[in-house]
């Protein structure tokens, strides 16, 4: 019995772990192990360049305007996210009865639980400048058709809006449960304060739930990072590179074009290391 | 009074807006699926028209979109299913028999649904290249599990922690060894939360794009692949049939989002209590 009690954590563990640990770990250190190559898809065995292709990233041009466009990205993504879900979230924990809650949590569910192909086809669809039904309104008023996705100024801020339709609905249920989970005196103690209902939420609500909302900007930052579905189905990083993010941007180099794998592999290392330190701060934070 | 009233319907408005953007796009490509080439080419969106079954016919009779449906189910079904066997007893044990490892573990755990899928994917090419598994099925299985079980395990630990330790107890005392706890007490006490565990799992899978796109050129491609092919057809673009595919690739995702809602709902019940 005894015996037994001892056996069962190795018996249900070792398994697992063994497999992700070889799957996970064989990778990422092969990754690194040819970022210091000079491999090409072309010839199988490269050489050792030391830190060659990361020297070279930083005066490759194309890799600068990736971080610049990531970055926009980021910014645009997740601050469009958390806006959007923190003001929807309080209008669903304000306006809504609990069975509105409910069926609007459902609907709101949607577009995160679709496809990424799916919404980037459906979006890029309803952006066509001809039959798009969103376009449609400023075809017939101004007869001209509008080409959000082809205009360099506009096509990121496009895809963005793909995103934060599929994030920023997901994560105002997220915050709608958050606000559930608060006890109800503070809110009562500020009413009777007579408060004012934004005031309750500026000051009371949301600073208490300061920490799980940094939670999920740094997830939605790590999310944000794989905005490759998207773009690649939108845009394929044009017009020009004026959406090329840094995994497209890896993508095509260690695939489409040129086939350079090491010098696509060091990028993707450069990410898996923006990610790791990004993903300990939260787990640090706050015990997800 | 009256003012509370008026910024409670305006909330209401916006919030139907909100719902309306989120199923309208889906609806809309719907109706298109079911649309001749002619009614959707026209100038103004037309909402009343005479349905076809064309599209679907054509899409589910065209052999690359048979084939990706066929390797995606083939290929998430089984990923699932590894991560499911392997990954419920794991966390299981993560979640009732705590060592001074468990922590790390979690974090490892956690910290591969994180990992850039083209730092994953790239490195994986070769790997595959070098082998000769390249463009199969088992490559992509393996690759795929990597991401089911990492995800079942993340989202089982809290549900078995969920179950009343007392109930496990008194198994125990009624002379159920711990395996027999496991299989006969947790397992199905759990197995709500569990089901949406391992329906997030294969919803992951199921959508996944970039590593498909990097580990796959013909013979082992999935859907969503096939599905981003025709999105980039030339010029006479066949719209219905696009919207028809992608209908048809959005189509198991959403059957699991009651599942998914639940699932949701119980991890936030327990917090707060």
């Amino acid at each position: 019995m005894k015996n037994a009690r001892s056996l069962l954590p190795t018996v249900f563990l070792t398994p697992a772990m063994a497999i992700l640990a070889v799957l996970a770990l064989v990778p990422t250190v092969y990754a690194v192990f040819i970022s210091f190559q000079d491999r090409e898809l072309s010839r199988p065995d490269g050489r050792f360049i030391g830190l060659e292709n990361y020297i070279a990233l930083f005066s490759d041009r194309r890799f600068l305007n990736a971080i610049k466009v990531s970055l926009t990205w980021e910014i645009l993504t997740v601050a469009l996210t958390l806006v959007i879900a923190v003001g929807l979230g309080i209008l669903l924990f304000e306006c809504a009865s609990a069975k509105m809650r409910n069926f609007l949590s459902l609907l709101f569910l949607m577009p995160v639980i679709l496809p990424r192909v799916s919404a980037a086809f459906v979006w890029k669809f309803a952006f066509h400048p001809l039959y798009g039904i969103i376009t449609y309104p400023y075809k017939a008023i101004t007869g001209q058709p509008l080409d959000l996705l082809s205009n360099p100024f506009t096509a990121l801020g496009t895809v963005a809006l793909v995103d934060v339709w599929q994030w920023g609905l997901f994560f105002a249920v997220i915050v709608l449960k958050l606000l559930e989970t608060l006890p109800p005196q503070p809110f009562e103690a500020a009413r009777l304060d007579h408060a004012k209902t934004w005031e309750i939420y500026a000051y009371v609500a949301l600073p208490m739930l300061k920490a799980p909302l940094i939670s999920l900007a740094f997830v939605k930052m790590i999310e944000s990072l794989r905005a490759f579905d998207l773009i690649y189905v939108m845009t394929r990083g044009g017009p020009g590179i004026s959406t090329e993010t840094l995994d497209m941007y890896a993508f095509s180099q260690g695939f489409i074009e040129s086939g350079r794998i090491s010098y696509a592999s060091s990028m993707a290392v450069l990410m898996m290391i923006a990610t790791s330190v990004a993903f300990t701060f939260i787990w640090k934070r706050a015990k997800i | 009074m009256s003012r509370r009233h008026m910024g409670r319907t305006v909330g209401q408005v916006i919030l139907a807006l909100a719902a309306f953007s989120a199923v309208f796009p889906v609806f809309w490509t719907t109706l298109n699926a079911f649309k001749n080439r002619v009614d959707i080419v026209t100038p103004t969106p037309l909402f009343f028209f005479t349905p076809t079954l064309d599209n679907f016919a054509y899409v589910l009779g065209r052999d690359s979109v048979f084939a990706g449906l066929v390797n995606s189910v083939l290929i998430s079904g089984a990923a699932v299913l590894v991560g499911a066997l392997l990954g419920l007893p794991a966390a299981y044990a993560l979640a009732r028999y705590p060592n001074r490892w468990t922590k790390d573990i979690q974090f490892f755990v956690l910290s591969l649904r994180f990992l850039p899928p083209v730092a994953v994917a790239i490195p994986l090419m070769v790997i595959w290249l070098n082998s000769g598994f390249y463009d199969t099925r088992l490559s992509m299985i393996v690759t795929y599990t990597l991401l089911t079980l990492a995800t079942v395990i993340w989202l089982s630990v809290p549900a078995f922690a969920r179950v009343p330790k007392e109930v496990e107890e008194a198994a125990r005392v009624d002379g159920y060894g711990p395996f027999a706890v496991f299989f006969l007490i947790a397992l199905p006490i759990a197995s709500r939360s569990l089901i949406g565990a391992v329906a997030f799992a294969f919803v992951l899978v199921w959508n996944e794009f970039l590593i498909a796109l990097m580990l796959t050129t013909s013979d082992a491609k999935t859907l969503p692949i096939v599905a981003s092919e025709l999105t980039q057809l030339g010029r006479d673009v066949p719209w219905g049939i696009l919207n028809a595919s992608v209908v048809l690739l959005s189509i198991p995702p959403l059957l699991f989002i009651g599942v998914l809602s639940g699932m949701l709902n119980s991890a936030f019940k327990r917090k707060s209590s």
